[in-house]
């Protein structure tokens, strides 16, 4: 099993680099594997949507409406849009596992869900 | 697999001209972004489908079982005899050729086992060299071959390169049925595991939790929340579905993807507030919570299970009959194939509009209705109040989901909303729409995105046809009954006719709807504003 390096603790991740363990994530975390995505710094209202899709997943087990994510997080309708924060990549930084192929191809406008 | 880069200029120069040899001399060659991956054996296993295993379609060895043949030959034999049909779309096509230019996979591929007739002579070349006294003497004079791992290839290949969205048919002399040989040949192929992943998985997903994300109940709910918030903030109104609601009048049933997906998720923005303003007696449910049938696209009797869902809920909340969103093939489902198999829900009553009265005797047997009926009715009755003119920047066309329009006849309901709900609406070429209808592209499970390059090829000639309309009338919507639609028209107009978006038509409904007490509407059901009132947000 891979495994990244986050202040000296080894941290198990999939082939496609997709936290293995829920728990093992912090914000530190969030951290390094952000850098992995090629994001150097997690500004604030980045955080609160990536710990939202967190605390989401937790309880539904389902990637969020991305726009409800934007009202429940208190930002602009478009919080979770590519200017802003790639909602694929943000569900990778939040330590979830990797999305259903559908989800991906939706979120992605390729029509995966229907 | 590298991920599929040509542009439109280059994807449409087709290349019409035949190969050198003979069809049956012309291997067939897998190509990258024209199929779907595998199926994962523990989706296949979940519903019991024989021969799962782990293969891949670009590999040379599909780690076929033991016996394939047989199995195949005899489950050949099986079909023909349970389905008639089957059997006499075998015996009876005489070549003429009337479909081969017909179907939206040929025009946009050019690949000539794509013709519907060529499509359908996989098939029946071996059934002669197998099942017929002429083909079992004759061979190749008679048309017929062996069943070789090349003709399974080519039957896999083909099978999934049809939407089964039957405008062949309405082109062929004979009335035969395309969709129901390529049906037959995915039964075929279910056989010896050979499904693709994104079919398989949607139906396990519905098999275990009632809709194709494997939604569950409390999701459900949470994402039919967050259009509640947004109805309240277009609206002023809090509208108040409810769920799982034993003894409501009516079970509301819509495509899963209309509570994921835009912009079907502003579809049922509309329903909500339609059913609001209504003080309809219905209730959603959790658990038959898909109105879609993606086991329509492996076999029959998967296709029956989970239509049983529906109606088994039914029965358990004691609702009177049951009213169905924006769907393409859960209509065909419910229309042609529910009665035979579920059918007749007699334990139901007969629909009755409780607005209007009006009894539709259409599915006296089903006793499912269409929303676009359900709506069309209110409005045809006086029974909505409606300001198109809301609606007044959009230039609206629609596009006929293949099912609806050739599977049940649904032509003029959907129109008739959106002639009432819109000032400017513009027919796409005749030859393109109603019973002509070309199909999206990606219908029947297609709408993969590894499979992306057969997607936009096979969605040319119906985005043709919104180009004519954008280009000389200015068209900017393209309008539909079909979640398959609604998801994947989306990224055929984003690569073919920029500047198109598309909506469900109860979308359009919810913009024009005036609901009691509401507060002057400033933005659209995507939270946009509405053009002149940019300021009042």
């Amino acid at each position: 099993m891979p495994t990244i390096d986050c202040e000296g603790a080894r941290i198990e991740v999939d082939e496609e680099g997709y936290l293995v363990n829920l728990d093992d994530w912090d914000e530190t975390v969030a951290l390094v594997l952000a850098r992995r995505e090629g994001i150097d710094e997690i500004r604030k209202d980045r955080m609160d949507i990536i710990k939202f899709m967190r605390d989401y997943y937790k309880q539904y087990s389902a990637f969020p409406l991305l726009r409800g994510v934007c009202r429940r997080v208190h930002q602009p309708r478009d919080c979770y849009s590519e200017k802003f924060l790639d909602p694929l990549k943000a569900w990778k930084i939040a330590g979830l596992p990797k999305p259903d192929e559908h989800v991906i191809g939706e979120i992605r406008g390729e029509g995966g869900v229907v | 697999m590298a991920k599929f880069t040509a542009k439109p200029d280059e994807l449409s120069k087709i290349d019409f001209k035949p190969p050198k040899k003979g069809w049956m001399d012309t291997p067939v060659e897998i190509k990258e972004h024209m199929f779907c991956h595998a199926a994962k054996p523990k989706e296949l296993d979940v519903v019991g489908f024989p021969n799962a295993h782990e293969w891949r379609p670009n590999d040379e060895d599909w780690k076929l079982p033991e016996n394939w043949e047989k199995t195949l030959l005899e489950g050949m034999r099986d079909l023909l005899g349970k389905y008639r049909s089957f059997r006499l779309f075998m015996d009876i096509c005489v070549r003429c050729g009337a479909c081969a230019d017909k179907c939206h996979f040929f025009i946009g591929t050019g690949d000539p086992k794509n013709m519907p007739v060529l499509r359908a002579e996989l098939l029946r070349s071996v059934y002669r060299g197998n099942f017929t006294l002429a083909g079992k003497i004759l061979r190749k004079i008679a048309g017929a071959r062996d069943l070789t791992a090349n003709v399974l290839k080519e039957w896999w290949y083909y099978f999934y390169q049809c939407t089964e969205c039957r405008r062949c048919s309405v082109f062929c002399p004979y009335g035969i049925d395309q969709a129901e040989i390529t049906m037959m040949g995915r039964e075929l192929t279910n056989l010896i595991g050979l499904n693709i992943g994104w079919i398989a998985g949607p139906v396990a997903a519905c098999y275990m939790k009632g809709n194709h994300l494997g939604l569950e109940p409390h999701t459900i709910t949470s994402s039919i929340e967050f259009f509640v918030d947004d109805i309240e903030t277009i609206t002023g109104i809090r509208v108040n579905p409810t769920f799982n609601r034993k003894g409501a009048e009516i079970l509301f049933v819509t495509p899963s993807g209309d509570l994921f997906a835009n912009p079907g998720t502003y579809t049922a923005m509309g329903y909500l507030m339609l059913f609001h303003e209504l003080g309809l007696d219905y209730t959603w449910s959790t658990y038959a919570s898909e109105g879609g049938n993606f086991g329509f696209f492996t076999t029959n009797e998967m296709a029956k299970r989970l239509n049983a869902k529906i109606y088994a809920e039914a029965k358990r909340l004691g609702v009177k009959w049951i009213l169905g969103g924006e769907c393409g093939h859960m209509w065909r489902v419910i229309h042609q194939y529910m009665d035979t198999w579920n059918g007749p829900a007699d334990f139901l009553e007969e629909p009755v509009s409780p607005i209007t009265g009006t009894k539709f005797e259409n599915t006296t047997s089903a006793k499912m209705v269409h929303i676009a009926e359900f709506t069309a009715d209110l409005i045809k009755h006086g029974k909505l109040k409606l300001e198109p003119s809301r609606n007044d920047h959009l230039k609206v066309t629609f596009h006929d989901s293949c099912n609806t329009a050739r599977g049940m006849g649904l032509l003029e309901e959907p129109r008739y909303i959106i002639r009432n709900v819109c000032n400017h609406f513009q027919e796409m070429p005749e030859d393109t729409i109603r019973e002509k209808t070309f199909c999206c592209g990606s219908g029947t499970g297609l709408n993969a995105s590894e499979n992306m390059e057969l997607r936009l090829r096979g969605g040319l000639a119906r985005a043709n046809a919104v180009k004519h309309v954008h280009e000389h009338y200015g068209v900017n919507l393209l309008a539909n009954v079909c979640a398959i639609d609604r998801a994947t028209l989306t990224t055929s107009m984003d690569y073919w006719v920029p500047g198109v978006t598309v909506a469900g038509v109860h979308e359009l409904v919810g913009n024009a709807l005036v609901m009691k007490g509401e507060k002057e509407r400033t933005q659209d059901l995507r939270l946009e504003p509405f053009p002149g009132k940019e300021g009042n947000e």
